[in-house]
């Protein structure tokens, strides 16, 4: 336990004090767990890295060891934990309380673009269900047997879980994500927790990244959905309910989450400037909410890195870019001062280096659209979306999206 | 394999051919005379059959006769089968059918055509003087000189004795070793491959207490006795003790590390230890880039040998005029009118190989006897023996038969399809019933073979295939020509969507997804070849391995390492990788240390947009890199 770490705690636990909104013991048992569960952290962190026989790693595991805790992004600090404290989506969040309160919850849905709250709601929902039991998690790469067929497969993935629920994101598992989901589930139901008053309780399994399952995994889900519905609850996460098959959604209720406006942005910002007793000048923090996409997440990174980067906040003061955004423009503008087959060689190595950090193909070329649409003629622009979407379909069917980005680059429209 | 299948086949004969064929075999590989000799007393045996047979008429001893020169005319052709590639077991094969007709033809038309079933023309027209061989002056010179100062001068004035010949198989290397040593006056002597056990013999012997011994062992053993009592190896017992050249064909098959490790060792010993001059006969197996494990050790084998003090030699295939010329010579010694165009065909396509060129021949020739002894013998047994000497041009369709498969590297296939060779002749008139295409669309034709079968000759996986293309084809693109560029990509695109088809079913190999992953290749090759539509002007360019595998690679571990670093550090940490890339790690970039402390600067620097640690080795076209980056490609 290094200083730094205990005095945010002890700041925060002065901090809950003085708003008076939770009781006194809730708030030292709130404190004990983030203490006790900060050190299981480090522990699931070792049990990590353990794995990892590369030398590199093990040598950062040496260095874990001398390190202070890390303290908390803002964007994890100010996470509403409580259906009541939600900001944003203050109407879904009075809904899904009524909801939970009724007990009997119906598998849900949430969908929405990133950075509007999706996992923010789900786990205060599981709060709600719950109470702060669910906020003690334990992080664990998790092995499963499975027999499929004739073989027996061992698939690994990290699973988030309390006693109460478990958060996987199956898709990790590439083509076996099938297996994934049906023997969770079956373990889920095998050990069915008990209540204090001897009812049987239900588990709640939550699933990130439920659009990027395979057509398969979708179908084995909807099963086992229908089999295990007396066991447990499915939370269901994902970007667009589009690439969800009609039969899960129509099993699960929808929830849609938005974007949250600019002013919602911008109010989020505020409070936490007020919390953390910033001087924000007037229009700063609209500047943040407009570049940041509608994308809280991002704004409150941003926020965050500008207050590191420079404080007292000015009004010249640039917003940090994202440097893959950077990028792409630069491949946009790149391709559209010259198109050849050695300017198209150079762009390939920009865009390698754009997948070697792990960008999604898929953003790259949203963002690669959005660049060019800024460029572009206003005639040519509908044809260059249509010819985005092609190559991002194609992109989809195939398996080495540079040769469908490619694609894009060198149509011969501009 | 070849010797296996050989080995059944003497199982199944009765019990004097097979002592027969034991010392056939066990003589085949250096003593030439003595199975001429021996193939000789068969064909006295022969003679006294078919006289047995000819004094009683009957069918029924016809078809008797019929089985025995069946079974003769194999115990000749094993004697080539040994050695030979499968590829000429297969000719060989085609034989066994041909033979049964030539023995319904000498039954009736006794005489010439008698000894042709006796002997394969490889055996029958082997080489006897230094002038018949087909084998490249020089190179004869050289091995002759060699031999010539070893034999001639006392022992002990040179310390390396062995002499490393290596070529592809067929190019007449022990052929010229016999030849050398008999204008010598000198011996052959050497290491004869013990027959092989096979199992069942095995677990047969096995009850008597004998030992299982691998060939690797008894090779041992033998290069033991070369080393210490060299020169008592001959039985020999005359007055004058001839020069003796000692010739190690056939190294046995080593499997594994280990073996190949013993093997090496034990011929290292030989070379700094022998005191005869002593031959080593490498086979090149085919292309020195093929994939296959043998052949690097075989390379492995020959540098170190080298390295140790052995002299090499290589030998070249054998140039069509020199193939030529001795086909020419069977024919006019067979009496066979064979016309200059077809013997030129068999030259060409033989790939330098004699032996198979000749076993061509011999099968050629045979091919219409079969036509016609069929309808002979089915009608009254009329002798149209002229006839049979013309190849009919109806007999087109063999011409297809002979020649061997070659084998392609992945270089020459990659430098075909982007090279995009294709003919210049203005005056290519098209063809009066096909179809007009647009200006844009047509192309001149191809200077090289169908792709398809290129791609076969390749033996490449359509994927890497589809990668190879995409990552070099833009070098050799016109500077102007992004219209191409977006042809090539789009078919490279809808190549890469048919690859991916059944992705999920890699486990369960289905007939539909080779299919489908030749259509891909097929796709990918010709789409370039079509997308390039003015090929540049031949120059020098490197290929380069696939820099998205690289990509694939690095960004696996990546996301590897990211997902252990970070989600230990969050609270509800279970976002997906493209979240983690996109907001969350540039953002930690640009706070560094001080907003958290997931890790020190130094951390951050490797996320740096650049790939400073990953060197791309170039790959070259040009011959010499061959080897090093075949290794390269192997690694991936």
């Amino acid at each position: 336990m290094s200083d730094s770490g205990c005095s945010s705690w002890f700041l925060l636990f002065i901090f809950y004090r003085f708003r008076g909104r939770e009781l006194d013991d809730e708030v030292t048992t709130g404190f004990e767990w983030r203490s006790s569960s900060a050190i299981r952290r480090l522990d699931a962190r070792f049990l990590v890295q353990r794995r990892v026989s590369d030398e590199d790693i093990s040598r950062r595991t040496h260095k874990y060891h001398n390190q202070p805790l890390p303290k908390m992004l803002w964007v994890d600090k100010y996470r509403p934990k409580t259906l009541d404290h939600v900001m944003v989506h203050t109407d879904i969040a009075h809904n899904l309380k009524k909801l939970v309160k009724e007990q009997d919850c119906p598998h849900l849905l949430f969908y929405g673009p990133s950075g509007s709250g999706k996992k923010t709601l789900i786990m205060a929902v599981l709060r709600q269900m719950f109470g702060s039991g669910a906020e003690k998690v334990k992080v664990e790469n998790r092995t499963w047997k499975v027999d499929a067929g004739s073989r027996s497969l061992d698939i690994e993935l990290t699973t988030l879980s309390s006693a109460n629920h478990i958060e996987i994101s199956p898709s990790d598992a590439g083509f076996q994500d099938r297996y994934v989901v049906q023997e969770v589930i079956k373990e889920m139901a095998k050990n069915r927790p008990i209540d204090t008053k001897g009812k049987k309780g239900f588990k709640v399994l939550v699933l990130n990244d439920v659009d990027k399952l395979s057509r398969e995994a979708q179908h084995s889900l909807r099963r086992t959905m229908e089999k295990y519905s007396a066991y447990c609850r499915l939370i269901l996460c994902c970007n667009s309910s589009s690439r969800v098959t009609e039969a899960i959604r129509s099993r699960c209720l929808n929830v849609r989450i938005n974007a949250p406006s600019e002013e919602q942005i911008l109010e989020v910002l505020e409070f936490i400037g007020r919390k953390e007793e910033l001087q924000l000048p007037a229009g700063f923090a609209a500047r943040i909410a407009e570049k940041s996409n509608r994308n809280l997440r991002r704004a409150i990174l941003a926020f965050e890195t500008c207050r590191v980067q420079q404080y007292p906040f000015t009004n010249k003061q640039t917003i940090p870019p994202m440097d893959w955004e950077e990028h792409i423009s630069e491949i946009a503008s790149d391709i559209m001062k010259e198109q050849s087959p050695k300017r198209l060689f150079l762009v390939r190595g920009k865009l390698y280096d754009l997948l070697i950090n792990c960008i999604p193909p898929e953003m790259v070329l949203k963002r690669l659209l959005h660049e060019l649409l800024r460029k572009l003629d206003a005639e040519l622009k509908h044809e260059v979306c249509h010819w985005a979407a092609y190559y991002e379909h194609r992109m989809r069917l195939g398996q080495k999206a540079i040769f469908h980005i490619e694609g894009i680059l060198t149509d011969r429209l501009w | 394999m070849s010797k296996r299948n050989c080995v059944v086949i003497l199982s199944s004969e009765d019990e004097d051919a097979t002592s027969n064929l034991r010392s056939l075999s066990s003589s085949r590989s250096y003593t030439k005379s003595k199975s001429r000799s021996t193939s000789s007393s068969s064909r006295g045996r022969k003679k006294a059959r078919a006289s047995h047979s000819r004094s009683h008429l009957s069918k029924l001893h016809e078809i008797d006769l019929f089985g025995d020169d069946f079974n003769e005319v194999f115990t000749g052709s094993k004697v080539s089968a040994v050695k030979t590639s499968p590829y000429s077991l297969n000719v060989l094969l085609a034989l066994k059918d041909a033979s049964c007709s030539i023995t319904v033809c000498y039954v009736d038309t006794t005489g010439t055509q008698r000894s042709f079933a006796e002997e394969l023309w490889v055996d029958k027209y082997k080489p006897n003087s230094l002038e018949e061989l087909a084998v490249h002056k020089k190179k004869v010179e050289d091995v002759k000189t060699w031999f010539e100062e070893r034999l001639k001068s006392s022992k002990g004035v040179y310390n390396n004795n062995v002499l490393l010949i290596s070529g592809q198989a067929g190019v007449g290397k022990s052929a010229a070793i016999h030849v050398i040593a008999s204008h010598l006056g000198a011996i052959v002597d050497g290491w004869n491959t013990p027959t092989p056990v096979i199992w069942r013999e095995h677990l047969y012997n096995s009850g008597t207490g004998t030992q299982y011994t691998s060939k690797l062992d008894e090779f041992e053993s033998f290069v033991e006795r070369v080393r210490k009592y060299g020169s008592l190896l001959t039985s020999y017992t005359g007055d004058s003790k001839p020069s003796i050249i000692l010739l190690i064909d056939d190294l046995p098959m080593t499997n594994g590390k280990s073996a190949f490790g013993r093997l090496k060792n034990c011929l290292q010993l030989l070379v700094k230890s022998t005191q005869i001059p002593t031959a080593i006969l490498l086979t090149d197996c085919g292309n020195a880039d093929s994939v296959d494990y043998n052949a690097r050790c075989l390379e492995e084998l020959k540098l170190s040998l080298e390295s140790s003090g052995a002299c090499k030699v290589a030998f070249n295939p054998i140039t069509v005029n020199s193939m030529k010329k001795v086909l020419f010579r069977i024919c006019q010694m067979e009496r066979r009118d064979v016309t200059a165009e077809y013997v030129d065909l068999i030259a060409k396509t033989s790939g330098g190989d004699i032996r198979h060129a000749i076993t061509s021949l011999q099968f050629f020739c045979l091919k219409p006897n079969l036509v016609h002894s069929l309808a002979s013998s089915t009608c009254s047994h009329g002798s149209l023996k002229e006839e049979n000497n013309k190849p009919d041009r109806s007999d087109y369709g063999y011409s297809l038969h002979f020649g061997r498969d070659e084998a392609l590297s992945l270089f020459h296939a990659l430098g075909k399809f982007l090279h995009n060779k294709r003919e210049t002749g203005v005056g290519i008139e098209y063809d009066q019933d096909g179809f007009l295409l647009r200006e844009r669309l047509s192309r001149l034709p191809l200077k090289m073979d169908v792709p398809e079968k290129i791609l076969c000759q390749a033996h490449v996986q359509p994927g890497s295939v589809a990668d190879f293309l995409h990552e070099n084809v833009l070098d050799f693109l016109d500077d102007e020509a992004i219209d191409d560029a977006w042809t090539v990509s789009s078919y490279l695109g809808d190549a890469d969507i048919l690859l991916a088809k059944l992705r999920g079913m890699l486990c369960s190999y289905n007939e539909a997804e080779g299919v489908l992953q030749s259509a891909a290749a097929s796709i990918a090759v010709r789409g370039v070849l079509f997308g390039n539509s003015n090929p540049l002007s031949s120059r020098w360019h490197a290929v380069r391995r696939p820099r998205l595998w690289q990509v694939e690679k690095v960004s696996l571990y990546k996301n590897e390492v990211d997902r252990l670093r970070i989600p230990a550090c969050k609270r509800f940490s279970s976002y997906h990788m493209s979240i983690m890339a996109t907001e969350y790690m540039p953002m930690l970039k640009l706070l560094g240390n001080r907003a958290c402390g997931y890790d020190g600067p130094s951390q951050k620097s490797s996320l740096n947009l650049e790939m400073e640690d990953f060197d791309f080795h170039k790959m070259d076209l040009d011959e010499q890199s061959m080897g090093l980056s075949d290794d390269d490609i192997e690694d991936w």
